[in-house]
């Protein structure tokens, strides 16, 4: 095992200029993902600092509005079995069900959940293969290796890997924001801004930067919220990450959409919008299945498959009409 | 009561819960080191330079490599169960690479935390060369591999002839993905010498007696001198069966360093530090007359192994047995060399692989002569195997048919494919039969009757979780007639007596025989003493008045006993040891063909959008011979079943092309199935004593289960929805 110092981080403030000032330290919240990427030795940092001692930071709030603040520290589970959070957002308390194992969600919190990073087996073989992310410059394994869990959006050829947070997907589709602590203070990240494409440096995955502490996440209320799902696609029917997800949140008139949230997982790096269906589908009736799944593929134009995925294309479509079906019969 | 057929729970179970059953991986000793392997990143190549000085400067006790580990003895040849090597090639002999995932350092140092830093220091330099992977491509290169379990071809009558004379003929290609056991408790061995040169391994073994003898050759230790010890077994499914390159490590190690080594694989180094199971590409042709009557069959099979090992997946053995065909039957196996290490055997070798193509093409024999799929199998049953022409000791296929037919409910179903609906779910039901071969082996045991009226059972056998220490026990309780909590069962250690390897499902049977000849001759030597010993009870009667019960000898013809207590008492002896020695005819020599015999039948629900499959039912009917303990049987029968589930849905170990590695190396990233994806399971046991089997008439159990799941799934799958899926695992993109 990689050797580490642990330290531990009892002021935000304190906590914001140790990372700003040190370039191998990390923050440590359940070490979920952290400790294993070090196994794996995806990352070596030479300092961690357990920010679980922070004060305040896991507090899930409900807004009188209608919307959400959930603290970055707040569990996972305890996040999913909010009753508010059931409530207004059942997309948000299935994605967070629908992950991991029952004793990672009573470890992992919601900031390290937004922050895990992809599980492209190269980039996690210990063995250190060809991968960009990992090592800058030393190819990607998976551009045309084994890739059926890689992306058929937004990659690059430079790294074709997904994002794999089910959590983030329900985020991206609820316009949620991140809200990130600095020097300099706070400042607050649209969702669907915070993960970036990989271009050519795919080493670097969100906009946060050196010195920032995610604080929390914020939920806008929203009239959708209510009538949402998670769909979650995978081979093995618990305690595994999605082969292709979708959140999926609507309101209605009568039978017809009047709008709709709509964002996909696991096929791309990150949760993956579709604006241009969510527009052609207001309007839609929900009784009319070939209208809605001729508007869904009014995203996926620029969808483009590796050797081994290109399945996902179809699947994605049919995973995004079911989410959106299950939706539309909870509003 | 006799404790024989009865569920008992399992003796350890409770050791075992409260995390107090003491696996070899958990194992600690005081002054143990413990050590690391660091292994090649490449598939193929040579080794160009090591630099450890970074390792030994920091915090490694010792690094071995290739340049400072002494010299081994080669492997032995011909290979042999009773001194069985996982693979030929031997670790840090020499600079060559033949495969991702080879030993080229071992580390030592006081904790295992440093001795993995300090391997991470070691930079090697290699000259790397392109690796030749396992694929539809090199399977066309495949070579005729000499001998190794069973002949490597076999040919009844004319099974070409057969086939082309059929009025219904099926010729389809079925492939199976590599797989590998990932046992929960990763293999593990301590090593310590004693001064006389004498070698204690603690190691996770399934093979105790065969790592002796191996062990004493490759690192020429007379046998006598060391010893294996393993009480409890956290899975082996095969894989612990042989003697891996970690272990040789580990006991080289400890001898140079003169205090004791343990060394444990991690998660990622069991995909590759020891075997797998091999992928196979299997082509089968049937031919049938129009009544569905076999006419020929021919199964060949493809499998990788290692560029040093002729390993050979005999996939297509079980033809040779299960059905008859007027024709003739020909089987046929190739390998191909490519960069891996060597495949080895995993639950259940050989059988599970070749009955997904003969299964699978009998269901499609089956729609095409428009027979049902069970009628079509009562038709193809024989009472003589078709292989070495001896009629089978006991073969209740009828019954495994019948009857699990009739718990599944098969008369409701209609046969149409895409007939069955539940909403927008698609229903399937689907079936298979299978054989499993059963072993006869030698094994020696000891009882030793005390006392105050207890027994110790002392046997080299193995615990893998199957039950051992539960099945002994009833075994010996009831060949003395004492209560089962009364006897004691010692195991997992070569200084007990000799036993098999436990594989092959072949220790209840064999093992298990045994101890019930130990526990006779115990009693035996108690009869004696009742007849003519001290004061004795029962003299001038005879042997065969005498029955045993309730930890009393008693005359049959009248209402008087004694204890076993009394007599030894008496007679001033403080126990009586008996000794057993099965010595039974081998499988292939004695005047019946011994298998075990299945019916299963598989219910799935598909989302044909989504593609998913989910299995909803499933029936298992088993003709084991006689059940020893339903309860133990049939968690085995669970165990077997989800196995097999894993195989249909789940499982793949994936090779990348490039790297010539196997890639998803953990649990994560190698699905087996989860409690959410096994629904109730119907476990039947049909079968009747069979003494051809064993004198406790129990055929071999635990392997058998884990056959013709696959294929049963996947005919469920094609009923379901008209799709024939002919590559496992069913993955989402084959069905939707
Ligand atoms: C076996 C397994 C299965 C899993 N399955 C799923 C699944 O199905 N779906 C799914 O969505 N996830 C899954 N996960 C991932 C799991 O949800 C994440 O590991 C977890 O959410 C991470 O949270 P953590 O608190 O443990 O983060 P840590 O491991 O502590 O940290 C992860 C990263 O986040 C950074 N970080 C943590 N907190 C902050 C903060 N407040 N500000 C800035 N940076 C921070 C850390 O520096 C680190 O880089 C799985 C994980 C495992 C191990
Ligand atoms: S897809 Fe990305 S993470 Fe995976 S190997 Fe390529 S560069 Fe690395």
């Amino acid at each position: 095992m990689h050797p580490f110092a642990l330290l531990r981080a009892h002021d935000a403030t304190a906590a914001i200029a140790a990372h700003a000032q040190d370039p191998e330290l990390a923050f440590i919240a359940g070490g979920t993902d952290l400790l294993g990427l070090i196994k794996d030795r995806a990352t070596l940092p030479a300092r961690l600092l357990d920010i679980n001692g922070l004060p305040d930071m896991a507090r899930i709030d409900a807004r009188p509005e209608g919307g959400l603040s959930i603290g970055a520290l707040a569990r996972m589970s305890d996040v999913a079995v909010h009753p508010e959070v059931r409530k207004r957002f059942p997309v948000i308390t299935e994605a967070l069900l629908f992950s991991a194992s029952g004793q990672l969600r009573n470890m992992a919190s919601i900031g390290g959940n937004i922050m895990q990073r992809t599980r492209c087996a190269y980039f996690r073989d210990e063995d250190d293969l060809p991968c960009n992310k990992r090592r800058p410059g030393s190819g990607c394994a998976a551009r045309h290796g084994l890739n059926r869990n890689h992306a058929i959006f937004g990659w690059s050829d430079v790294c074709v890997a997904t994002n794999p947070s089910d959590l983030a997907v329900a985020l991206a589709a609820l316009d949620a924001h991140v809200i990130v602590r600095g020097a300099s203070g706070e400042r607050s990240i649209p969702f669907s801004e915070f993960h970036r494409l990989p271009g050519t440096t795919p080493a670097t995955e969100t906009v946060l930067k050196r010195g920032e502490l995610i604080v929390a996440i914020e939920v806008p209320p929203s009239p959708e919220g209510r009538a949402s799902h998670y769909l979650k696609l995978r081979d093995r029917q618990s305690y595994e990450f999605a082969l292709v997800s979708a959140a999926a949140a609507v309101a209605v008139d009568g039978r017809r959409l009047r709008s709709v949230r709509l964002a996909l997982g696991g096929v791309a790096p990150k949760p993956w919008r579709l604006t241009a269906a969510e527009a052609a589908l207001s309007g839609v009736s929900l009784d009319d299945p070939g209208a809605l799944a001729r508007a869904i593929a009014a995203s996926f134009g620029d969808a483009r498959p590796l050797a081994h995925n290109a399945f996902k294309i179809e699947l994605a479509q049919r995973v995004a009409l079911r989410a959106l079906q299950i939706a539309g019969e909870r509003a | 009561m006799n404790a024989v057929g009865q569920p008992l729970s399992r003796a350890e179970g409770r050791l075992k819960v409260s995390g107090r059953a003491s696996y070899t991986a958990d194992r600690r000793f005081s002054g143990a080191a413990h050590a690391v392997i660091v292994h090649s990143p490449i598939a193929n190549g040579r080794i160009l330079s090591i630099d450890t000085s970074a390792a030994e400067n920091a915090c490694a006790l010792a690094v071995f490599t290739h340049l400072n580990l002494p010299r081994m003895n080669p492997t032995p040849k011909p290979w042999s169960h009773l001194r069985p090597h996982g693979q030929g090639h031997l670790p840090l002999q020499d600079d060559s690479i033949y495969y991702a995932g080879q030993p080229v350092a071992l580390v030592v140092a006081a904790t295992r935390d440093q001795a993995a830093h300090a391997g991470t220091l070691i930079q090697v330099e290699y000259e790397e060369s392109p690796p030749i992977v396992f694929g539809r491509d090199t399977a066309k290169a495949a070579i005729d591999p000499p001998q190794f379990l069973w002949p490597v071809a076999s040919a009844v009558g004319d099974a070409e002839r057969g086939i082309a004379a059929g009025a219904v003929r099926i010729e389809q290609t079925y492939s199976i993905a590599d797989r590998h056991h990932n046992q929960m408790e990763p293999h593990a061995t301590t090593a310590m010498w004693d001064a006389d040169g004498s070698l204690t391994l603690y190691e996770t073994t399934q093979h105790l007696y065969g790592t002796r003898e191996l062990i004493s050759i490759v690192l020429g230790i007379p046998a006598e001198k060391i010893t294996v010890i393993c009480e409890y077994l956290g899975g082996g499914f095969g894989g612990k069966a042989y003697v891996w390159p970690h272990t040789l490590l580990a006991s080289l190690a400890a001898k140079l360093l003169n205090r004791p080594v343990h060394l444990q694989l991690t998660r990622a180094q069991m995909y590759a530090m020891v075997g797998h199971q091999a992928a196979t590409i299997q082509t089968i042709a049937l031919g049938a007359d129009k009544s569905g009557k076999l006419t020929g069959i021919r199964h060949d099979s493809i499998s990788p192994s290692s560029m040093f090992d002729n390993y050979i997946e005999y996939a297509a053995l079980s033809t040779r047995s299960l059905w008859s065909a007027s024709g003739g039957i020909a089987t046929n196996h190739k390998i191909v060399h490519v960069h891996r290490n060597t495949p080895t055997a995993m639950r259940s070798p050989h059988e599970a692989l070749g009955h997904w193509a003969l299964e699978g093409a009998m269901d499609e024999l089956a729609y095409a002569a428009g027979i049902d799929p069970v009628e079509l199998r009562l038709r193809n049953d024989t009472e003589i195997d078709p292989h070495s022409g001896r009629p089978f000791s006991t073969r209740a296929m009828r019954r495994c048919l019948i009857e699990g037919a009739a718990r599944f409910g098969w008369e409701k179903r209609s046969p149409e494919p895409r007939s069955m609906r539940e909403g927008g779910y698609l229903i399937g039901q689907g079936m298979a039969s299978a054989i499993y071969t059963h072993w006869r082996w030698p094994a020696k045991a000891r009882v030793t009757l005390d006392r105050d009226g207890s027994a110790l059972v002392e046997i080299g056998t193995h615990e893998l979780g199957t039950g051992t220490y539960t099945v002994l026990r009833q075994v010996a309780a009831d060949a003395l007639g004492v209560a089962p909590e009364r006897v004691t069962v010692r195991l997992g250690d070569t200084r007990l007596p000799p036993s098999h390897a436990s594989i092959g499902s072949a220790t209840m049977a064999n093992a298990g025989a045994s101890v019930m000849l130990a526990a006779k001759a115990a009693r035996d030597k108690a009869i004696e003493l009742a007849l003519t010993g001290r004061d004795a009870p029962f003299a001038g009667t005879k042997a065969d008045d005498i029955y045993v019960g309730d930890g009393m000898l008693r005359l049959a013809q009248r209402n008087v006993g004694v204890t076993y207590a009394e007599l030894l008492t008496r007679n001033g002896l403080p126990h009586l040891i008996g000794d057993g020695n099965y010595d039974p005819v081998p499988e292939a020599e004695g005047p019946k063909a011994v298998f075990s015999f299945s019916a299963v039948y598989a219910e799935v629900r598909v989302d044909p959008e989504l593609g998913l499959v989910r299995l909803r039912r499933f029936v298992g009917a088993y003709d084991a011979g006689r059940i020893i303990n339903p309860k133990t049987a049939r968690s085995q029968a669970i165990g077997g079943i989800i196995w097999g589930v894993g195989q249909a849905l789940l499982e793949q170990s994936e090779t990348d092309p490039a790297l010539g590695r196997f890639l998803n190396r953990n649990y994560s990233g190698y699905l087996v199935p989860s409690n959410a994806d096994i629904p109730d399971l119907d476990v039947h046991f049909v079968g009747d004593f069979d003494a051809d089997a064993s004198p406790l008439g129990a055929k071999g159990l635990g392997e058998l289960t884990a056959v013709s799941v696959a294929p049963a799934i996947a005919n469920a799958v094609y009923h379901a929805t008209g799709k024939r899926v002919r590559d496992l695992p069913i993955t989402v993109e084959k069905v939707m």
